[in-house]
């Protein structure tokens, strides 16, 4: 073989029955042993090009293929997806289908027994091994957690032994823990086993931390690729594209250049840089974040908890105890004597690891599920006592999975089914009018279940919203929200407001919680560990650690850089750093101390 | 509404995990232990068995075999109950039908023979005629009761001739019930492919047994959506029957949207099959070859194969 690369050529793409090119005039050039993301908006092209590495484009889509592309210096159209597949391993975004036999070594050893190879089992065995998956070889697949059936898809793909290693988006539908635990994987096997990997990724923070190139999908074709750390830094190309830069970089770019930037001149687009170049100006200015902005917020947070705890409980639970029957382990209790009072004005962010019970006690409040023991009252309903549809009068539950709230086949059609099942008066205006809000009348007519991720989950927090309801349940996704869906959620609630009492998120996004919340409640073995608002909480590393969570980038600087209160937001965190540059704007020594450190990051970031 | 809950998420939770326990957890199953190829061999020869007898002792012993078998294989009691059910309402529907049957036509006849009179009294404008047809009414009704009671043993006699029939079935539905949840879907697979299915029906069969957890938690979700967007009927009726009758509706719409998630979720693993190279795998012996080695008869097998055979041949003769 001449070459090792994937070279993409002028390549134009059309589906068989579309109108337009997905891809028009792509060119692109993966060396081998890089660590690339793809990125681009949605519709852009991302995921047809990569599709194209692999030969399902144009042997399984057979649309309209010109220009070429090369893999390993074979031209994909002379080959066959089975062929290629042995050079390009491919995870899918949606890898719950990808696995397709009933038990986990079963599925790893499926690529091998297909392509007929005498040492399957022990290529199955490596593969596992490798991702420390051998434990699990004897379990069903559906008896895994998403996180576990991701790195079996990841093992499926190992067990051929591919060259380069295609990820799509394992951050949209996994965990940030279980993503982190893939990414950690992925570098693992980028720099042991000498693999080239290439990921879609929408969240610039994974970017920042293990890739090393960036090639940016615009409209059908590759607008530029560039190093992470100059690409992260074309912050308007990025934000025109949807993308959120680390929040690192969005600090840099709010403060002074002489505070923000590295040495080189570019902004820090991880957590060690930034910690190095904002150094001086936290050090100098540490008094002033004392009562910065950060520690207004928790006060107000913390004001505002107390000032509603006279009115009446919206939600009361009384020594709740919950559980499911298991498989292998017998009976699980999930929630073990758990009190709580949920108050009018609460916005409660309910945090915890995997398992902890966080959708448990959000299926108690539908009453979808009556507790074991205990008592669960839901204004003034006991929800033993209550059917889960009169509940409902009150209650909205959005679903984690949006696809499991469509039961009608147009958008229109799901949002107007509640309305029109308790025979709403002026119906039609309600959906046109939340359709306007959340901006979903141009895909009113199309079927939820076709729409792409984002726009599900738009179309979900609608049908929500068509409820009118007092109490909202949100089970947030399991992959954390992008900036578009972030910003709509917080829109929706914004929105319902005058109307909503009481607010519970079930989240994995700690940004969302740091910025929304003001009260935050960590589950952890049956109970809820800690009730306090956001800037308590983060403040806490001992309780992040023991329920898995990662700080927001925004927290841990605010650690890194000795701030006594963590500032939650990048505005808090911008107008602490801002404010103490000014301060002591022309001190003596800084900028010499900026050019040390800087200059170390600087070369320990060109090594990775 | 305690017992409603009862019967809506409680009891479907651990119905869930006992047919899961049925039809995943076979690790410790009799049928699993032997050649899978054995086990196919010996079930068709156990479908054919149960006709070979016609009395109704033999048979019982017979089903009782199949049900301790059946017990061994950690069949799932629901679904055993179920069967039993099935069974028993099957039989006792007989008893109710038959005389039914005989009492209704019994009095219909009745009603012809005089529907001469009738018919000729209505045309003559009598109004005698209107007590004449009530009391040829009420004849045939009381004829028609006379025959439903006195034709109970008739009906019973039925049942008794059926019987046998009934025991064959259940005998032979029990065993596939053993057999099919006892075997591990690899191991059947595996099986199948050496007796020269093709490899497309064992991938189905072991796709399906990988897709049905992941359906049966979807199709409930799908009920609890739209449970939470419905509203149930204000007056529940007798019994709750509306309420009852609104369930039973939306567990039928909840197939809509489970059909099309299925849709697509086949679009994405068709793709992923191409990658993992299945179709390319079809016609290559050497993959059919490592997908079907390992097997082998051993003397357990020969051994389980005659012992029950012994078994059936001693009930033969004993009884």
């Amino acid at each position: 073989m001449s070459s090792n690369n994937i070279v993409v050529e002028n390549l134009t793409f059309r589906y068989p029955g579309g109108d337009e090119a997905v891809l028009r005039d792509a060119s692109v050039t993966i060396e081998p042993g890089e660590f690339t993301a793809v990125v681009g908006g949605n519709g852009s092209g991302k995921t047809t090009l990569c599709k194209t590495f692999n030969g399902l484009i144009p042997h399984f889509f057979e649309g309209t293929f010109d220009g070429g592309v090369t893999v390993a210096g074979t031209d994909t159209r002379e080959s066959d997806v089975a062929e290629l597949s042995k050079t390009v391993g491919y995870v899918f975004q949606d890898f719950e289908n990808q696995l397709v036999q009933e038990t986990v070594r079963g599925d790893v050893e499926f690529a091998p027994l297909n392509y007929g190879l005498d040492d399957y089992a022990e290529r199955a065995t490596r593969a596992l091994e490798t991702l420390g998956l051998d434990h699990l070889a004897d379990r069903f697949i559906w008896e895994l957690s998403g996180g576990q059936q991701h790195l079996v898809a990841l093992a499926g793909v190992l067990a051929m032994d591919p060259e380069f290693i295609f990820v799509d988006e394992p951050a949209a539908q996994l965990d940030p823990r279980n993503a982190r635990e893939t990414y950690e994987q992925l570098r693992r096997l980028n720099e042991e086993r000498d693999k080239t990997i290439i990921v879609i990724e929408h969240h610039s923070e994974f970017i920042a931390d293990y890739c090393d190139e960036m090639v940016l999908v615009s409209d059908g074709g590759v607008a530029w690729k560039e190093p992470v750390e100059v690409g992260l830094n074309r912050l308007d190309d990025l934000l025109a594209h949807d993308i959120h830069p680390p929040q690192v970089t969005q600090i840099a770019d709010g403060l002074p250049t002489e505070v923000g930037t590295l040495p080189s001149g570019r902004y820090p687009v991880t957590v060690d840089e930034a910690a190095t170049a904002f150094q001086p100006a936290a050090t100098r200015g540490s008094r002033a974040a004392v009562d910065g902005g950060a520690v207004a917020t928790g006060a107000d947070a913390a004001g505002l908890t107390e000032r509603e705890r006279d009115g009446d409980a919206v939600v009361t639970m009384r020594d709740v105890g919950h559980g499911y029957p298991t498989l292998r382990e017998g009976y699980n209790r999930v929630l073990d004597g758990l009190d709580l009072e949920l108050y009018e004005g609460d916005r409660v962010a309910l945090v915890g690891a995997n398992g902890s019970g966080k959708s448990t006690l959000l299926r108690l409040i539908t009453g979808l599920e009556s507790p074991d023991q205990g008592a669960v009252t839901v204004l003034g309903r006991d929800t033993s006592e209550t059917l889960p549809e009169q509940l409902a009068d009150d209650t909205v539950y959005i679903h984690q999975n949006p696809e499991e709230m469509f039961v009608e086949d147009t958008v229109r059609k799901d949002v107007a089914y509640y309305l029109e099942n308790r025979d709403a008066p002026n119906a039609d205006e309600r959906v046109d009018e939340i359709l306007a809000y959340l901006d979903l009348e141009h895909l009113a007519d199309r079927d939820g279940r076709l729409m792409s991720l984002g726009q599900q989950r738009r179309a979900s927090l609608g049908i929500g919203l068509a409820t009118d309801p007092t109490v909202v349940l949100l089970d947030e996704p399991t992959g954390s929200l992008d900036l578009q869906s972030r910003r709509e959620v917080t829109g929706m609630l914004r929105k319902a407001e005058s109307r909503v009492e009481t607010v519970v998120v079930a989240s994995h996004d700690l940004q969302l919680v740091a910025a929304w919340a003001n009260r935050v409640l960590v589950m952890g073995e049956g109970e809820v560990l800690a009730d306090a608002p956001p800037a308590a909480v983060f403040s806490d590393p001992d309780l992040l650690a023991e329920t898995d969570l990662r700080q927001p980038q925004v927290v841990e600087l605010s650690r890194r850089l000795g701030l006594e209160s963590p500032a939650l937001s990048t505005d808090a965190m911008c107008e602490t750093l801002a404010r103490s540059f000014e301060d002591d704007a022309f001190a003596d020594g800084g900028v010499a101390d900026v050019g040390d450190v800087g200059g170390d990051v600087e070369s320990n970031g060109g090594s990775r | 509404m305690k017992y409603v809950d009862a019967l809506t998420d409680i009891s479907v939770a651990d119905i869930k995990v006992d047919l899961m326990r049925t039809a995943y957890d076979n690790e410790d199953a009799l049928l699993n232990s032997f050649d899978p190829r054995v086990v196919l061999l010996w079930t068709v020869l156990f479908m054919i068995i149960p006709w070979l007898f016609y009395d109704t002792l033999p048979l019982a012993i017979l089903l009782a075999a199949a049900f301790a078998l059946a017990a061994l294989s950690q069949v799932s009691k629901y679904l055993l109950a179920l069967l039993l059910f099935g069974q028993v309402t099957n039989v006792g529907f007989f008893v109710v039908l038959v005389p039914l049957i005989g009492g209704t036509v019994r009095a219909v006849g009745h009603l012809g023979e005089n529907a001469g009179r009738v018919v000729a009294g209505v045309m003559a404008g009598d109004a005698s005629v209107f007590a004449e047809t009530g009391s040829i009414v009420a004849a045939a009704v009381g004829r028609g009761i006379h025959t439903a009671t006195t034709s109970q043993e008739v009906g019973i006699d039925a049942v008794g001739a059926l019987v046998p029939f009934f025991l064959k079935l259940t005998i032979i539905s029990v065993i596939s019930l053993a057999v099919f949840s006892a075997m591990s879907p690899q191991k059947l697979s595996k099986g199948m492919l050496r007796l020269g299915v093709p490899r497309q029906l064992t991938f189905a069969i072991a796709y399906g047994y990988r897709m049905m957890p992941l359906l049966v938690e979807e199709y409930h979700a799908l009920i609890n959506s739209f449970r939470l967007r419905s509203k149930v009927p204000e007056k529940q009726g007798l019994f709750r029957w509306r309420y009852f009758y609104y369930l039973l509706t939306l567990s039928v719409k909840a197939f809509y949207p489970l059909i099309f998630n299925v849709a697509k979720r086949a679009r994405v693993t068709v793709e992923a099959m191409e990658t993992k190279g299945f179709s390319r795998s079809l016609g290559d012996e050497r993959s059919q070859a490592l997908r079907t080695e390992g097997m082998m008869v051993r003397t357990r097998d020969v051994t389980f194969v005659f012992g029950s055979l012994l078994f059936v041949a001693a009930v033969w003769v004993f009884t």
